[in-house]
């Protein structure tokens, strides 16, 4: 049984969160709310999305398992206006979501969750070094970096105290530095680690940038990002893992 | 198998020349796929450089741009789909290009759960990838595609990368064909290499092959039969000639070689699939032989046949306009308004659960003329007489087709061979320029009509002849002629006519032979009028010295 109502916006965010990194995925219908979680086809990036029940109009499920086509979705949600509410209620019998925007009708064939990839085992990471930033400062890293490379190394030099950018292109560089006056809290450590842009423009793009945004980093080991939606009552995290750095 | 291991035998395989060494070598890997069956089917296909079975028409469909950038992805630090492009420009080969960079530089996060570094890549995963690759539709698809190509290279070794990218691109070339397989096959699992033969021309899987042949023997392979909805390879036929066709033949079975394209139906009893001849499922562009089926069908059967285009009377329109259909994927409804298509059936391969491959053509076509009476069957004649199969191919010609075939009407079906038991008949290599020297008036309809025309060639001053062409002309053109050549009749003596030497028609032939029939004292085997020589005067016709020449050179 599944019967919920959810402003367009917070169904969108949760949408998109997650299709930055996979077409499909399973959503977990639990009493207490939604919970996703997916990894890339090459291992590399992680999401887990947790969307409490409060952060709908209303909510009612009693733990199932559906999969999804996101992008399907995703053009539903497209079609109501802003402020407009989207009723969600899945038919357990023909295994498809009827949908519900106002007049508009639209019933969605489910796709069977056993034949989307398994969900990932989260890693359990003792990152050491920790960085609150806003959403608006990732996005001005990536994009920095994203002029001269394909990658970009993220650090913190436990010394001096701030959290750095470094990207390498083949004749150009960049480098970023960010204080702890323009972050909004640092916890140093030892941290350095290159990441694929790839993946993290792909991430970036998922994060507001008006948003409070937790790095943990690590000496060559995966990053991990945490941010808030739906006025908190949205939980998202991303993992990505880094790649090896060749000198 | 782990993937790497595929890799070092698909290694020593390309550096070895000799074929057969080659099988000796494909036979190692066979023996070496370890107990999982889908392990030796995969490698079965993957050394040929395939991911799917032959009858499958599934295909990747990612373009090699997709494939550069999933390289350049995996390569590293700043490779561009571009770079990797330039590479190919200079180096001129995928797979050397692929083994060229260092991958794996992308950690997963597999390597952070404590469950140590990623495994090796198998033979296994590798193939599931690239089948949730093939399977990816819709918006974003190519950049799925790229994504589950980058974990794939991600992953692999220079080895292992340079025949992913061959195996993805379709270029494998390693020196090993079907018949490399075949053979190993045999050599691995201890079976007859006729029989393995006959097991890959019925279900037209080498994977399921190996696998049956390992696991049940000569016995499992001999059970293998067609299957409905699964396509086999056309059998095929090679160029030849009529003399050919009756010295192998006591008679030869002919029919009419349709100017269409050649489909194969597959009837369920309820269901109709039609596949083209490269076994691509075509049914949804050909409802008209769907609608033949459902009205003419009752037992399920596999049929071989042509479809070919018509207009609105009915003739038979150029190739071109079937195969427009059989691209048409949308608005095939309006296409069908267009150029209308109907199918002609020559062949029967299966029915009710019987495969009729080893029966003999004629039995073949006897079942096939039961299944459907009239509607859609090509007719065979079977014949010895030259002049009855002159006359069939010049009534092909008439009806807009392309001329005739010749089969042994004992033969067997033998999908995908290209063998002497089915012979299109070879296209005039030469044609000669010959004057008409005499005529005779044809019998019933035809009986204002000159019909039969005598043609000479020219020797000094004089005319000899050489041959007649009888049929091959249409009602009209033969009104026509006549018209033409009445002014320049010099004799006449029942239904034979003398003619002055004015006009000359240009005629091919099959070859010349000597013959005291005629005053040349040469004749050409199946003469075919093919028009006239508006622009020849007799002075201009072939000399018999010319003729000579050609005969020699024959």
């Amino acid at each position: 049984m599944f019967k919920a109502i959810v402003s367009a916006e917070t169904l969108s965010s949760t949408l998109d969160s997650v299709s930055v990194l996979v077409d499909e995925c399973k959503i977990h219908l639990e009493e207490d709310g939604l919970q996703i979680r997916a990894v890339d086809p090459a291992n590399v990036g992680m999401v887990d999305l947790s969307l409490e029940a409060a952060a709908f109009e209303s909510y009612e499920a009693d733990g199932g398992l559906i999969g999804v086509d996101l992008s399907r979705l995703e053009d539903i949600a497209g079609m109501a206006e802003s402020g407009q509410l989207v009723q969600l209620e899945l038919d357990e019998e023909t295994r498809k979501l009827h949908i519900q925007i106002d007049g508009l009708e639209y019933t969605l064939a489910l796709i069977d969750p056993d034949s989307i990839r398994q969900e990932p085992d989260i890693p359990d990471l003792d990152l050491p070094a920790e960085v609150i930033l806003e959403g608006k400062d990732i996005n001005r890293s990536v994009k920095a970096a994203d002029m001269v490379s394909d990658h970009i190394a993220l650090g913190v030099d436990d010394a001096d105290e701030f959290f750095y950018v470094n990207a390498e292109g083949d004749t150009d560089d960049v480098h970023l530095e960010l204080t702890p006056d323009d972050l909004i809290d640092l916890q140093v450590g030892s941290a350095h680690s290159l990441f694929s842009l790839d993946y993290l423009k792909d991430m970036n793009k998922a994060i507001p940038t008006d948003t409070e945004v937790t790095l943990e980093l690590g000496e060559e080991f995966p990053i991990k990002m945490h941010f808030g939606f739906a006025e908190g009552q949205g939980q998202v995290t991303y993992m990505l893992a880094p790649r090896i750095q060749s000198d | 198998m782990e993937f790497a291991a595929f890799a070092t035998h698909a290694a020593e395989i390309e550096a070895e020349p000799a074929d057969l060494e080659i099988v000796d070598l494909v036979t190692d890997l066979f023996e070496d796929a370890g107990d999982a069956d889908d392990d030796l089917a995969i490698l079965a296909r993957f050394v040929q450089g395939r991911v799917f079975p032959a009858w499958d028409s599934t295909t990747l469909d990612i373009g090699p741009r997709s494939c550069y950038e999933a390289i350049a992805r995996a390569a590293g630090q700043n490779v561009s789909a571009a770079d990797v492009e330039d590479d190919l420009a200079e180096v001129g080969e995928i797979g050397a290009v692929a083994a060229g960079y260092e991958f794996g530089g992308q950690q997963g996060l597999g390597a952070f759960t404590g469950g140590g570094s990623a495994n090796d890549l198998t033979v296994r995963e590798v193939h599931e990838t690239l089948v949730d690759l093939a399977t990816a539709e819709g918006s974003g698809s190519q950049d799925r595609k790229v994504d589950l190509l980058f974990s794939l290279f991600n992953r692999c070794s220079s080895e292992e990368a340079c025949y992913l990218a061959r195996i993805v691109l379709s270029e494998m070339r390693i020196g090993v064909g079907e018949g490399t397989v075949r053979d190993a096959i045999a050599a691995a699992f201890d079976v007859p290499v006729d029989r393995v033969e006959r097991a890959l021309q019925v279900s037209n899987d080498y994977g399921r092959v190996a696998v049956v042949a390992r696991e049940e023997g000569l016995e499992g392979l001999d059970a293998l039969d067609l299957e409905i909805g699964r396509p086999v390879q056309a059998m095929l036929a090679q160029a030849g000639t009529v003399t050919d066709a009756l010295e192998s033949w006591e008679e030869a079975a002919v029919e009419w070689k349709y100017d269409g394209a050649r489909v194969q139906l597959h009837y369920d009893g309820a269901e109709t699939t039609v596949f083209s001849r490269n076994m691509e499922n075509v049914t949804d562009a050909l409802p008209e032989v769907v609608e033949f089926a459902a009205e003419h069908l009752e037992e399920p059967v596999i049929l071989d046949g042509e479809v070919v285009a018509v207009d609105d009377a009915g003739d038979p329109l150029p190739f071109q306009e079937v195969l427009r259909r059989f691209r048409r994927k949308h608005d095939v409804a309006k296409a069908r308004e267009d150029v209308a298509v109907e199918p002609v059936f020559f062949d029967c391969l299966h029915v009710a659960g019987e495969d009729l491959l080893d029966e003999p053509l004629v039995d073949r076509h006897a079942r096939l003329e039961s299944l459907l009476s009239d509607e859609g069957l090509s007719t065979l004649w079977l014949t010895d007489d030259t002049a009855k199969i002159e006359e069939i191919d010049a009534d092909a010609l008439e009806s807009g087709h392309e001329g005739i075939m010749l089969k042994d009407p004992d033969s067997a079906y033998s999908p995908g061979r290209r063998g002497k038991h089915w012979l299109k008949r070879k296209p005039d290599v030469e044609t000669l320029d010959l004057v008409v020297t005499g005529a005779e008036w044809g019998e019933g309809r035809r009986a204002t009509f000159l019909g039969t025309f005598l043609l000479s060639v020219r020797d000094g001053d004089s005319f000899e002849t050489i041959g007649k062409v009888a049929t091959g002309i249409t009602d009209e053109r033969l009104a026509e002629l006549t018209d033409r050549l009445e002014a320049h009749i010099r004799t006449e003596e029942g239904q034979t006519v003398e003619l002055e030497p004015a006009v000359v028609f240009e005629v091919g032939y099959e070859e010349i032979q000597s013959s005291p029939t005629y005053s040349a004292g040469y004749a050409l085997r199946f003469p075919r009028f093919l028009g006239v020589r508006e622009d020849k005067g007799p002075e201009d016709a072939e000399t018999l010295e010319r003729v000579l020449e050609l005969q020699g050179s024959q």
